[in-house]
């Protein structure tokens, strides 16, 4: 029983079910699979009570987080007792554990209805999803979120203060359900393959890759606006290898919805989705290998601290990997798939073209970030910088700009030739021009940067006309592809914009006085001090040709818990361009007569036209020391002192407090003549005091300074609303695609509930 | 043109693609290499070390900071200027990372980004980017 004393006994009890009742499930549906019909209800009912089970799991885990329940180590780590309720609740996925868990939560409700919806090959897709769940359980029964410590802290540690913060509350749970449907069509493809039947699986996952497409994305945005707004980074994406563990997926999940739809549509692809479905999978692997493993520790600004299980991710990965190479490997080539017979100019030929690109983007990102594993076997392990990414991707966005631009117009067999082609993209393409003639005379000069601007915004222009027009016939639910390229199109033109024209410029602001940047003349006007929830900030007044635009409250503080300085930006978006203040620095300065000065018990002193002396120590200020400290109260010492100015005396007595945590404090006093003084240290053995004094002194005051990173970007609002519009697309096409299901549902389940 | 024509455009221009990238990636690849190493290469390395203690001088008006790593396992020392606004918490530094280049002229590494390693109690450290 000793072994279970270390754990809470609710939360790990639910987990330890939970392996049981997956196993329970494996078997079921092993004897469905023999053809057993009988074992469906027992297979289903035992996965629901997997589920269950993980949903008591994250529920204990919710509770203990909610009542801050600080016996459980990891509730003691990520919460404090100061940490606001929603906080409490981002603590669930702010460690590595609870960041498993909740993944594993998303999974197992997801199989759910993927139990009811995965159709003939529901035995094989649900053991091979099953088996991704079991997977991270069994981290989670080593690595056991619900482990204890032998006494209850009386506090917690308290949350990153970088996590502290709204954006945090809910990116990283969309992310991990987007990792979560990244099962699915891995599920589906290997039942299909292992069935060596695999007429249906395409149908049957293409809302599901639709859906993982769109979390994914979801997040990937959402995390891009943390990083922008919140975290000062200056920037939305810093292909850091965090960052990149969540783009590859999600470009190989965009390859795989062309290919299944081309597959949907002209019957081709029948291999090559099978591949993409298992790559999708594997990527999340990988990605979650890359950044939990530590192998990165000294790449990335993101934290890793290798928690031991970089073991278990590597078996888990060959399992899979092994598992997708094996049945590739041996039943693909059985696999009956349509040749190409569409000529060069067809919508079929720009689908290949595309998902062709979008492989390579994901290939060239994945090198990227692999780069320090991969010159690790060669020499000096080392990575690539930002510029590698930007480079080789601006070919690829060149190629996609191109396809999109013309694919509108594109018929599957391809029966018009080039000209009629054009033809019809001819208000597109007049629109591309004039608009890319605009961006020249703003300032755009680069060849490459022109045609990719006029490409970009023709291929905008273009799937909106045509969007437009089948809009207008009521076609709306076909037409999500053209909606998502009109995001792609508007997305590239913000990238392009807000990355290679944006000017930074780092400036140091002496309090008072305008200092001009650019267009625009920057005043630091004060710095406020924390007030309530509302923490430490800078006023900074913005003004353009005299006349105020702006008044940004950048923050600038030191976390009290981790003694860390964080930095809020403020920005100002309008829709032509960001400006995005950041803080690097601050220096309060000192006020007028600064003065520091030791003295021993009975010594007086003189500064500006004072006089002070130290009548003693007060030990016994505000009670016994002795009483207080064995109470756990601050103890206090005070130091008597005596003023002296133009013949008035008065006597006050500054105090230094130890407080029980460690800390100490000395509050000044407030002189009645004017100035302040405190006491700054104690030296017990000499019997001396080190004394702050202000106000008296003859020293000059030095300004407060702040130092800020002022950037302009141009065009980021269009990022966001690319996505936005991406996002819209995938929506109208996923609907349309799960009502194909439902029809397909009706037609091909005979057997079962 | 025919189909065999169309693919040996496409092998081609993926060839030629898989040239640039591999070529970008060599010349991006910033490799982690001891101080004597980064004195040598004329190419951008990173370097690794603590920050050698009451080393740190910085300007706060060209905003330049000046400081010596220590290369903890060979005791090896190298002068290093960073040309940006000195890194808040610096001085409390377990481990900083610095990319750039060595300098000759001056005879010191000239950084233009930092990776800053500070202790933090959650999970263990906190790492932060300057550039």
């Amino acid at each position: 029983m000793t072994a279970l004393a270390g754990y809470y006994l609710p939360g790990a009890i639910a987990l330890w079910c939970a392996v049981v009742f997956a196993l329970a499930t494996l078997w079921g549906y092993a004897d469905l699979h023999r053809g057993d019909e009988s074992a469906r209800p027992f297979a289903r009912r035992s996965y629901l009570f997997f589920t269950l089970a993980i949903v008591a799991s994250a529920i204990v885990l919710g509770i203990a987080l909610a009542r801050r329940d600080f016996r459980v180590d990891y509730v003691f780590q990520y919460t404090g007792l100061e940490l606001p309720w929603h906080y409490q609740i981002a603590a669930f996925w702010a460690g590595q554990k609870g960041s498993f868990l909740i993944w594993l939560l998303f999974g197992a409700l997801i199989g759910v209805p993927l139990m009811r919806t995965a159709g003939r090959h529901e035995a094989p897709v649900m053991g091979i999803y099953l088996l991704a769940q079991l997977g991270l359980l069994l981290i989670l029964v080593r690595e056991n979120p619900f482990t204890m410590l032998p006494q209850a802290p009386a506090d917690g540690q308290g949350l990153n203060p970088l996590l502290q913060d709204d954006w945090m509350v809910i990116h990283p749970p969309i992310m991990f359900v987007g990792y979560a449907l990244a099962a699915v069509p891995f599920a589906f493809a290997m039942a299909a393959l292992f069935k060596r039947d695999t007429s249906e699986w395409a149908a049957r996952a293409f809302p599901w890759a639709l859906a993982g497409f769109l979390v994914l994305g979801a997040a990937i945005l959402l995390g891009g606006y943390w990083a922008y707004a919140t975290l000062g980074w200056g920037g939305y994406w810093g292909w850091d290898p965090v960052e990149n563990a969540s783009l590859i997926p999600w470009l190989l999940g965009t390859a795989l919805v062309h290919g299944l739809y081309l597959e949907r549509t002209r019957g081709r692809y029948r291999r090559i989705n099978l591949v993409l479905a298992s790559l999708v999978f594997l990527s999340v692997l990988y990605g979650t290998f890359l950044t939990r493993s530590g192998v990165l520790a000294d790449f990335s600004v993101h934290s890793f601290v290798d928690l031991g299980i970089s073991g278990w991710l590597i078996a888990i990965m060959a399992f899979f990997g092994g598992m997708a190479v094996l049945l590739l490997g041996t039943r693909l080539r059985h696999v009956e798939t349509a040749d190409n017979a569409d000529p060069a100019l067809s919508r079929g030929t720009f689908l290949v073209l595309a998902t062709i690109a979008i492989l390579v983007c994901a290939i060239v990102v994945t090198a990227g970030t692999s780069a320090p594993i991969l010159t690790r076997f060669l020499e000096n392990p080392g990575q690539v910088g930002p510029e590698f990414y930007n480079r080789v991707n601006l070919p690829i966005a060149l190629l996609v700009a191109f396809l999109l631009a013309l694919v509108p117009f594109l018929t599957w067999r391809g029966e018009e030739g080039l000209r009629a082609v054009l033809r019809k993209a001819a208000p597109g393409l007049a629109f591309g021009f004039l608009a890319t003639c605009g961006a020249v005379g703003l300032g755009v000069h680069d060849p490459f940067h022109i045609l990719f601007l006029f490409l970009a915004l023709t291929a905008l222009a273009t799937n909106l006309t045509r969007f437009a027009s089948l809009a207008r016939v009521g076609k709306v639910a076909s037409a999500g592809g053209y909606l998502a390229h009109v995001g792609v199109g508007i997305i590239l033109v913000g990238f392009l914009a807000s990355s290679a024209y944006d000017e930074s410029v780092k400036v140091t602001l002496v309090q008072g006085q305008p200092v001009d940047v650019g267009a625009y003349s920057l005043t630091f006007e004060r710095f406020l001090e924390r007030q309530g929830r509302e923490k430490e900030r800078a006023e900074v007044t913005v003004s353009r040709d005299g006349g105020k635009v702006w008044t940004a409250y950048p923050k600038i503080f030191v976390n009290e818990r981790s003694r860390q300085l964080m930095v809020n930006p403020d920005i100002r978006s309008t829709m032509l361009a960001d400006l995005y203040l950041s803080p690097l620095e601050y220096d309060p300065g000192r006020a007028a007569g600064f003065g520091e000065l030791s003295l021993r018990k009975g010594e007086v002193t003189r500064i500006g036209e004072a006089e002070i002396r130290f009548v003693g120590f007060d030990l016994e200020h505000g009670g016994n020391a002795m009483a207080q400290m064995s109470a756990g109260d601050p103890v206090s010492v005070g130091a008597v002192l005596e003023v002296t100015r133009g013949g008035a005396a008065e006597r006050v007595e500054p105090v230094y407090r130890f407080r029980s945590d460690g800390e100490v404090e000395f509050p000044p006093v407030t002189l009645a003549g004017g100035g302040r003084i405190a006491v700054g240290g104690i030296d017990a053995t000499a019997g001396a005091v080190r004394l702050l004094v202000e106000g008296l002194g003859e020293a000059q005051g030095i300004p407060a300074r702040l130092s800020l990173d002022v950037t302009r970007k141009p065009l980021v609002q269009a990022v966001w609303w690319g996505m936005y519009v991406i996002l819209a697309g995938g929506i109208l096409a996923l609907v349309a695609r799960a009502k194909q299901v439902r029809r397909l549902g009706a037609a091909a389940q005979p057997s079962g509930s | 043109m025919s189909r065999r024509a169309w693919t040996v455009i496409g092998v081609v221009l993926l060839v030629a693609f898989a040239g640039f990238a591999f070529a970008s990636f060599r010349t991006s690849l910033t490799p982690y290499v001891s101080y004597a190493e980064a004195q040598r290469a004329p190419r951008t390395v990173q370097v690794a070390g603590a920050l050698e203690q009451g080393s740190t001088s910085y300007d706060e008006v060209a905003t330049t900071l000046h400081f010596v790593l220590r290369d903890p396992e060979t005791g090896a020392t190298m002068p290093v200027e960073y040309d940006g606004v000195k890194p808040a918490n610096f001085e409390d530094a377990i481990s900083i990372v610095a990319i750039g280049r060595w300098d000759a002229g001056q005879s010191r590494f000239a950084a233009g980004k930092l990776l800053v390693k500070c202790p933090s109690k959650y999970q263990g450290a906190e790492v932060k980017e300057y550039s």
